[in-house]
């Protein structure tokens, strides 16, 4: 600052000097001294420093300050209301999420219990379905099965009782041996049994 | 060809007299009312719409209510509150008269020692008087650096109190000093290039060289005349800190 003060008034003697050189020749009209420091000035100048002054104190005290500072208080009261609303919107938001987790959360877990539950009672009724089935298959088979070996027993019994007939008349057309219709059978069943 | 100091002479429009002094309102008379009307207008119609979201006018207004209560607040705190409407109106009567003083045919009211001296002094006064309400006799301990060697005492106290009933010379003498020479200068180069183009020659055709220092300087002056406005604002500031706080 002192430096740049020192340039600038270096310059600002140096351009009066030069500015006096190229007026050699010219009339100054000036008187030679400063306008500044001519004292019949003064009066006036500082009569009228003092009521513009203190119109312009009256002015601004009055008027201007309390108008921009209204509008300033105004501005921040705004800012500081808004923000403290914003505040309370976050904290509703807050618990609004917070109250929807925990019912996401319990629907979740509600969920998965009928899940559960659902899957338990169709794997039971299926194991009883099955177990049913099963009973039924199986006395069914039994069921044929005995059907099938009574068909057995009755269809050997009768092919014993064709067999021993065939033989006896075979026997009897051939042979002049006349058997008996028992000793026959006795025969035929030892071969039949060996056959098996 | 004028001097360059020609253009500070008051000159009289309407001549008055009270009790036997001159208090014709002059041209100076003239830039005061104009700087207190242009100044106060701007921020009343400013501030006219008062909305919440500023315009860049209202916006600019508020700037500057906002600088000086910004300097105010960090130099003297909240005690210097009521002195706020008192600091923005120097302010502001500082700044638009130097603004002003910058249009061309107009006159720069802050050029004037007795101007600048009358505000200081006023200020001097004033703050000097502040102190001695608020701390009574206990303000001359003011002059005491703490701490201070007790030999030295004396002298040091010689020296707080040159350099305290020096401030309104250095307050004033400093806005005087620089609207003097800023205008002065201006004027040198205006007065050059005029003479240039009358001397003919390489003169007239290197004679555009002193405009174009004169748009530089009229920049430089524009940030001077904000400056000083400044730091004449904060060292108001820092003498009625002082004055409150005693160091």
């Amino acid at each position: 600052m002192n430096k740049n003060h020192q340039v600038y008034f270096g310059f600002v003697l140096f351009s009066l000097y030069a500015q006096k050189a190229l007026a050699a020749g010219d009339m100054s009209d000036s008187s030679g001294g400063l306008p500044q420091l001519d004292i019949s000035t003064w009066p006036t100048q500082l009569f009228w420093l003092l009521i513009t002054f203190s119109i312009g104190y009256i002015i601004i005290s009055t008027l201007v300050a309390p108008s921009i500072s209204t509008v300033l208080e105004n501005r921040s009261d705004k800012i500081s209301s808004d923000v403290q609303k914003a505040k309370n919107a976050q904290e509703n938001a807050k618990k609004a999420f917070s109250s929807f987790e925990a019912s996401l959360n319990e629907a979740r877990t509600q969920a998965s219990n009928t899940l559960a539950n659902a899957v338990n009672e169709a794997k039971s009724d299926t194991a009883k379905r099955e177990a049913a089935l099963d009973k039924k298959l199986a006395a069914n088979a039994k069921k044929a099965e005995d059907s099938l070996a009574e068909v057995r027993k009755e269809t050997l019994s009768s092919l014993e009782e064709l067999a021993t007939e065939i033989s006896q008349k075979i026997i009897s057309d051939l042979t002049p041996v006349k058997v008996t219709k028992s000793v026959v059978k006795k025969h035929v069943s030892l071969h039949a049994k060996l056959q098996n | 060809m004028h001097s360059p100091v020609e253009q500070f002479t008051i000159k009289v429009l309407y001549s008055l007299t009270f009790l036997g002094y001159d208090i014709s309102f002059t041209n100076s008379s003239l830039f005061m009312v104009l700087a207190v009307l242009v100044s106060s207008g701007f921020l009343y119609f400013a501030m006219r719409p008062a909305s919440l979201i500023p315009g860049k006018v209202q916006c600019l207004a508020e700037m500057m209510y906002e600088f000086v209560a910004n300097i105010l607040d960090s130099n003297v705190g909240k005690e210097g509150k009521p002195y706020f409407p008192f600091i923005f109106t120097l302010f502001l009567f500082i700044l638009f008269s130097n603004l002003l003083g910058l249009i061309p045919y107009s006159y720069t009211v802050t050029s004037q020692i007795v101007v600048t001296f009358a505000m200081a002094f006023t200020i001097f006064i004033g703050v000097t008087l502040i102190g001695l309400f608020k701390h009574g006799l206990h303000f001359f301990s003011f002059f005491v650096p703490e701490g201070a060697p007790k030999v030295l005492l004396p002298l040091i106290i010689l020296i707080e109190v040159i350099s305290y009933l020096i401030r309104p010379v250095s307050l004033s003498v400093r806005l005087f000093a620089n609207m003097l020479a800023g205008h002065t200068m201006l004027k040198v180069f205006a007065g050059l290039a005029v003479m240039m183009t009358g001397a003919g020659g390489f003169l007239l055709v290197s004679s555009p060289l002193p405009l174009l220092v004169i748009v530089a300087l009229t920049g430089l002056e524009l940030l001077v005349a904000m400056l000083q406005a400044y730091v004449f604002t904060i060292l108001t500031c820092m003498y009625l800190n002082d004055a409150l706080h005693l160091h």
